[in-house]
């Protein structure tokens, strides 16, 4: 597998919904299980993806279509119950900003905490430390605990941290919406920066434009299922009809 | 390199370090008083010192049990959100509850040194160290992922502990409470932890060779919690993002 390469073949991921999903040891020791309740949503049905290092694809659809699952998967956290899913080289992943910070601890330590969740060697980040403190625009507050910090300056490091962690491949769900319009543009410009560098990207977005913008190719996914895989124009024109969103 | 990093995390939280030591301290306290000098359980020399070795290992045995079961629930929103190896959670509450045991154990210890001597025996003391961290390790995974799909296994390990130090051999040796062969074998070696405390206390406070049966033993148990623990931690890490 080259870098940067990712493959999803055949995926397919069922998810049990019961909102009561605790199984007790009880029910186990008699071989009980809940009957009734909704039955499991399959996720993602027998997906196959095939993204060359370098591309630039953003992944839409409905609520609930399987985006944010076809990430998970690709990134190792959720595993498939049949199927492949691999990606070459380093991954980055932009779930949620700020996951895993020390709400105690000042910028740097959680500079340091979160880029070492990443597999970072702390030279690397020590490389980086100005680099992303600079990015932040934290100013003085990199000083402070974070909890003290508001929840903009709590993203803005967050995206900091992530976009200086050396990456063949970044995959990226809702998360560029972050800070006020200056930051947000920032962000996107960082985003080109890498993708300039080679690096792979896959964006999950409900931002039409945003999309449009960032990728070139747009895979519609619907229902756990491909709809569409194509250039980002054509997608777009085809998300839209699915939506009911025609304009024009 | 995340280990460490998750260590320094979970130590800066523990700010109150000081409580560490004072929380056996008082335990002890609270234990000669009663063992001691209401109820005469046993008597042994520096029954102070005897109690306190015990109760250091039990201390670091139950709390890392009891806060490695919740961890990984806890760091839940890491776990949905990020790849890393996921056994660094329970081992990084291990090692906090690690650091706390060693530092209370060097203070008894020295105390010890000082009042009692040294025996040659000390030299053991760190291999004795090592297999109660590799035991306490192996079993916290099991505890940490255990809990992860069943919540009933926190609570049960909490009512399971209490009756469990009494049955422990921390504040009386088996022979000071039973001339019955039968029973004082159970107590040495059907519970598991009896062999770590009567061997450590024998390095430290006994200032004697501890049995070779019992340091096999010790050895044994640690080999086999470990190989458990990770195994199984292994084989049920793959869903936690899902069920946490």
């Amino acid at each position: 597998m080259r870098p940067g390469e990712i493959a999803l073949d055949c995926a397919s991921r069922a998810f049990d919904i019961r909102g009561d999903r605790g199984r007790t040891l009880k029910e186990l020791l008699l071989g009980r299980r809940h009957a009734g309740g909704p039955p499991p949503v399959q996720a993602l049905n027998d997906v196959t993806l095939r993204i060359e290092p370098g591309e630039t694809v953003g992944i839409v659809g409905r609520n609930g279509a399987g985006k944010s699952s076809t990430l998970r998967a690709l990134a190792g956290i959720v595993p498939l119950d049949s199927g492949r899913a691999e990606c070459g080289g380093r991954v980055v992943t932009l779930l949620e900003l700020g996951a895993g910070f020390g709400r105690d601890f000042d910028g740097r330590e959680n500079i340091l905490l979160n880029g070492a969740l990443h597999g970072m060697t702390r030279a690397e980040i020590e490389d980086r430390m100005d680099a992303i403190v600079a990015f932040s625009e934290l100013g003085e507050f990199i000083e402070v605990p974070v909890k003290t910090y508001s929840s903009g300056m709590f993203v803005r490091l967050g995206f900091a941290i992530a976009a200086h962690i050396p990456a063949d491949v970044m995959l990226i769900d809702e998360v560029l919406a972050v800070g006020d319009e200056a930051f947000q543009r920032k962000c996107e410009q960082r985003i080109a920066e890498r993708v300039q560098d080679g690096v792979t990207l896959v964006l999950v977005s409900h931002d039409a434009a945003l999309v449009e913008r960032t990728c070139e190719r747009v895979v519609v996914l619907d229902g756990g299922a491909v709809a569409f895989d194509g250039p980002a124009a054509d997608g777009m024109a085809h998300y839209h009809e699915m939506m009911g969103t025609v304009t024009a | 390199m995340v280990r460490r990093e998750l260590r320094r995390k979970y130590q800066g939280s523990a700010l109150g370090i000081a409580w560490y030591v004072v929380n056996p301290l008082v335990l002890m306290g609270a234990y000669y008083l009663m063992f001691g000098v209401v109820f005469k359980v046993a008597e042994h020399e520096d029954y102070p010192l005897f109690l306190m070795v015990g109760l250091v290992v039990w201390v670091f045995f139950s709390q890392s049990l009891l806060s490695a079961a919740p961890a990984l629930l806890d760091q839940g929103s890491l776990i949905r959100k990020a790849r890393f190896p996921r056994e660094t959670i329970p081992a990084a509450v291990v090692t906090v509850q690690a650091v706390t045991f060693l530092a209370v154990l060097a203070v008894v210890a020295v105390v010890t040194f000082a009042l009692r001597g040294v025996g040659a025996s000390v030299v053991l003391a760190p291999v004795l160290l090592a297999a109660l961290f590799a035991f306490v390790l192996g079993l916290s995974l099991l505890a940490s992922v255990t809990h992860a799909y069943f919540r009933d296994v926190a609570p049960i390990l909490a009512a399971v502990l209490l009756p469990w130090f009494f049955l422990s051999p921390i504040f009386f040796t088996p022979d000071d409470i039973t001339n019955n062969d039968g029973a004082r074998a159970a107590l040495e070696w059907l519970n598991p932890v009896a062999p770590f405390i009567t061997s450590i206390r024998d390095v430290i406070w006994g200032g004697v060779w501890p049995s070779a049966p019992t340091v096999l033993y010790v050895v044994a148990a640690a080999a086999l919690a470990l190989a458990g623990g990770a195994a199984l931690f292994r084989r049920m890490e793959a869903e936690l993002a899902v069920v946490v």
